[in-house]
């Protein structure tokens, strides 16, 4: 049973996750310090487990879907916020255009044009 | 509505109503996205969403009953971000030879990221609330959900913010990077994940592997460094207090 065992694997790194959090208070969640302690040990190890393979690329397919049932919440409270929407949707559609703008641009800056690889 | 409601509290006593009600909507959804040949404009995750809502709405089932039940689902978000470790280290050596510029880059723009939204809100006079709600607009859910309850937003709203963020990412990526003339995946995947939290990793991985590793890397670290500015942010500005 890979799938099972590295499933495993992931949650018991999400749990050393918690437990880290509990213990530093850090402002992080635990999955994010799970992905970088698994991405440690991978790194040590030199390669990845088909155990961890088999449990994870199913998971990060399902990504999109995972986050749904948070995401639908917002058409919940558009009543809620009304008369404040157009400030909102502003200053996110425009925001993020700014930053994706500024983020490409910083990166091109700093990385140049990808033939210098 | 034409639901009965004693039929549709029976379904509902298990959680697996409200799971097959999100798997459906999420392959329909996604069947939707193949046959109208992927527009960039339209991801399969927004598609997916609205079949949901609008089921939900249709059958009369409250959002609170539903999600308790998704959460069957959600639960496996923990797992699943851990499971980015792995991409993530295939992409080390990639990422190794970038990591300068990538550590110049990230804190800047994870904070003009932030700073943007809340500059343009402000000016057009929202309240404190809101402006705690979006702050974290370009952070993965499950961190930027505990980012938005120390500020002291509403976490529905967040939820709205990342949604709208997440969707608009992608034409604006996708028209920047040609404005600017930009081909390269790895920086155009790190922009998706810096800017798109999940939903623009999802669109990277699209892409390419190259460009979701890299877009798990912009989505980590700007989840991590956003985590750490807000709350010192707000406290500096007084916001709220």
């Amino acid at each position: 049973m890979p799938v099972l065992s590295g499933f495993l694997w992931l949650i018991s790194y999400w749990l050393i996750g918690e437990v880290v959090i509990h213990f530093t208070a850090l402002p992080i969640s635990s999955g994010v310090i799970g992905m970088l302690l698994l991405c440690a040990t991978l790194a040590l190890r030199g390669r990845v487990p088909s155990t961890i393979a088999a449990a994870a690329q199913p998971l990060i397919a399902l990504l999109a879907m995972l986050i749904m049932p948070g995401v639908v919440g917002v058409f919940f409270i558009v009543g809620e916020l009304a008369g404040q929407w157009s400030a909102i949707l502003t200053a996110l559609v425009v925001g993020t255009l700014l930053s994706v703008i500024t983020t490409l641009w910083l990166l091109k800056r700093l990385i140049g044009q990808p033939d210098v690889r | 509505m034409f639901a009965e409601s004693s039929l549709l509290d029976l379904l509902t006593t298990t959680p697996l109503f409200a799971v097959g009600l999100t798997l459906a909507a999420y392959l329909i959804g996604n069947g939707l996205f193949q046959r109208l040949k992927r527009p960039s404009w339209l991801p399969a995750i927004l598609i997916a969403a609205l079949l949901l809502a609008g089921a939900l709405a249709l059958i009369g089932l409250p959002y609170a009953t539903y999600h308790q039940g998704a959460s069957w689902l959600t639960v496996l978000l923990g797992p699943a971000t851990v499971a980015l470790g792995m991409p993530l280290y295939q992409q080390l050596p990639r990422i190794a030879e970038l990591w300068r510029p990538l550590a110049i880059c990230l804190p800047i723009a994870a904070t003009l990221a932030a700073f943007y939204a809340l500059a343009i809100a402000w000016l057009m006079g929202s309240s404190d609330i809101i402006l705690a709600s979006i702050a974290a607009k370009s952070v993965t859910a499950p961190i930027a959900m505990g980012i938005t309850e120390q500020l002291g937003g509403t976490v529905a709203l967040l939820m709205g913010a990342l949604l709208i963020t997440g969707v608009i990412t992608i034409p604006c990526v996708s028209l920047a990077a040609r404005f600017l003339n930009i081909d390269d995946e790895r920086l155009i995947g790190f922009t998706l994940g810096l800017n798109g939290h999940a939903i623009g990793t999802v669109r990277a991985f699209e892409i390419s592997p190259t460009a979701g590793a890299f877009a798990s890397l912009g989505m980590s670290l700007t989840g991590i460094f956003t985590a750490m500015l807000l709350p010192i942010a707000w406290r500096l500005l007084g916001i709220g207090s």
